[in-house]
């Protein structure tokens, strides 16, 4: 009996060092700031799997509160990266966070992008477009160059 | 040789091989091959987990957890973002499912029906923000992925090591304060988890209650503000389209990114 409590803890932490991992590497390494941002929802959800799993152990409830509360402070994040994301995009018109690269200390190098052949298309086609509806919007011209075509 | 930790040591490199190899570097070259790697790697890992020792659950739980980790890592690998945030979908149902095991109930419920809502806004913004034609140059290529993909394994390494080698060998305190399943049963795993966990919830963290709610009305006004601010910053003739010709407004556009 005593095992199989035991066992089962040490199962579910290590699904959730697991997905923190995952998460960790994917906030680290991909430029796209959504992608950014879903892998920081993925690190608190591993940590949420922890917590429930050692509620479970200590026949406690206070894990699975502390979960409620982590989902709770998650959309807020949610709701303000969103609002930044929104922003940063309105400035630079692209997701990718490299642009933001004069952020960084004084004695950084600047990023340089090198060179790739040129762009495959997605295999599947470009994305659904919606139909068009009412009256054609006046767009400042800046804003064309940009916008996807959705 | 045959030692846990070379074992560990061996799995934490597979790994961090195969994120390298899945994650985006410009090309697509290797991936079938960091993909096995990365199965071996878990596989090995898996190896060192002691099992549950109920049939049934073990294999329930290694569906789901299996089902929850390759989610998580396409979402991370995937080069097309929409297909990452399907992924992630995935991903939470696997999570949600691996709560529902342990008797959180609302949670899972919870999980889905929270995460669920903010997938979509996530597809919505992507379907307005990202680059429709596919292959944008910021998809195509990770920063320092070898780097990233060596820490984050190392650090999963180190934690499950740990976590097997405590558990393994047990401190007296700890299984003393295990719960015996006449415990759970009234308690976790009781027949009214989601009415326990609410009389929990609201009595001794009434306090608690309150505070997240004013961090969720501070964040909604947060959010707003930004949004508003980001708004005020532009020009008055691009809210209001149809005013002034185009190129007019372009010209307004330019004074704004010299201020």
């Amino acid at each position: 009996m005593m095992a199989y409590e035991l066992h089962l803890l040490t199962n579910y932490l290590i699904v959730g060092a697991l997905l923190f991992g995952i998460g960790l590497i994917g906030f680290l390494s991909r430029r796209n700031m959504i992608v950014m941002f879903l892998s920081a929802e993925m690190m608190l959800q591993g940590v949420s799997i922890s917590l429930v799993a050692w509620g479970r152990y200590f026949n406690d409830l206070d894990g699975q509160i502390l979960v409620i509360f982590i989902i709770t402070v998650a959309a807020c994040e949610a709701a303000l990266a969103l609002a930044l994301i929104l922003m940063l995009f309105q400035r630079r018109g692209n997701l990718d966070i490299a642009l933001w690269h004069d952020l960084r200390e004084s004695n950084q190098p600047p990023y340089v992008d090198r060179e790739l052949p040129e762009t495959p298309p997605y295999a599947s086609g470009p994305w659904p477009s919606l139909t068009p509806a009412g009256r054609r919007p006046d767009l400042p011209r800046e804003e064309t160059d940009y916008r996807s075509h959705v | 040789m045959n030692s846990p930790q070379a074992i560990f040591v061996a799995a934490t490199l597979l790994g961090a091989v195969a994120m390298w190899l899945l994650l985006p570097r410009g090309q697509a070259r290797g991936r079938p091959l960091g993909i096995l790697l990365g199965t071996i790697g878990v596989g090995l890992l898996a190896s060192q987990v002691p099992r549950i020792g109920r049939w049934g659950e073990d294999s329930v739980f290694l569906i789901l957890a299996a089902v929850t980790v390759i989610a998580a890592a396409a979402t991370v690998t995937l080069r097309n973002p929409l297909y990452s945030a399907i992924w992630f979908g995935l991903s939470l149902l696997g999570t949600a499912g691996l709560f529902l095991l342990q008797g959180a109930a609302f949670l899972a419920v919870a999980t889905v029906i929270v995460y669920a809502g903010a997938i979509l806004v996530t597809f919505l913004f992507l379907l307005m923000l990202a680059n429709s034609q596919g292959g944008a140059y910021y998809d195509r290529v990770a920063w320092e992925a070898s780097l990233s993909a060596f820490a984050g394994t190392v650090i999963v390494g180190i934690l499950s090591m740990t976590t097997i080698d405590v558990l393994a060998d047990p401190s007296d305190r700890l299984v003393a304060a295990a719960a015996t399943e006449a415990e759970l049963a009234t308690g976790v795993l009781s027949d009214y988890p989601i009415a326990l966990l609410g009389g929990e919830l609201f009595g001794r963290h009434l306090i608690a209650v309150e505070v997240a709610g004013t961090l969720l009305l501070a964040a909604l006004v947060g959010a707003a503000a930004i949004v508003a601010q980001s708004r005020s910053n532009r020009p008055a003739g691009v809210s209001d389209p149809g005013d002034s010709p185009p190129s007019a407004m372009t010209e307004n556009q330019a004074k704004a990114e010299q201020r």
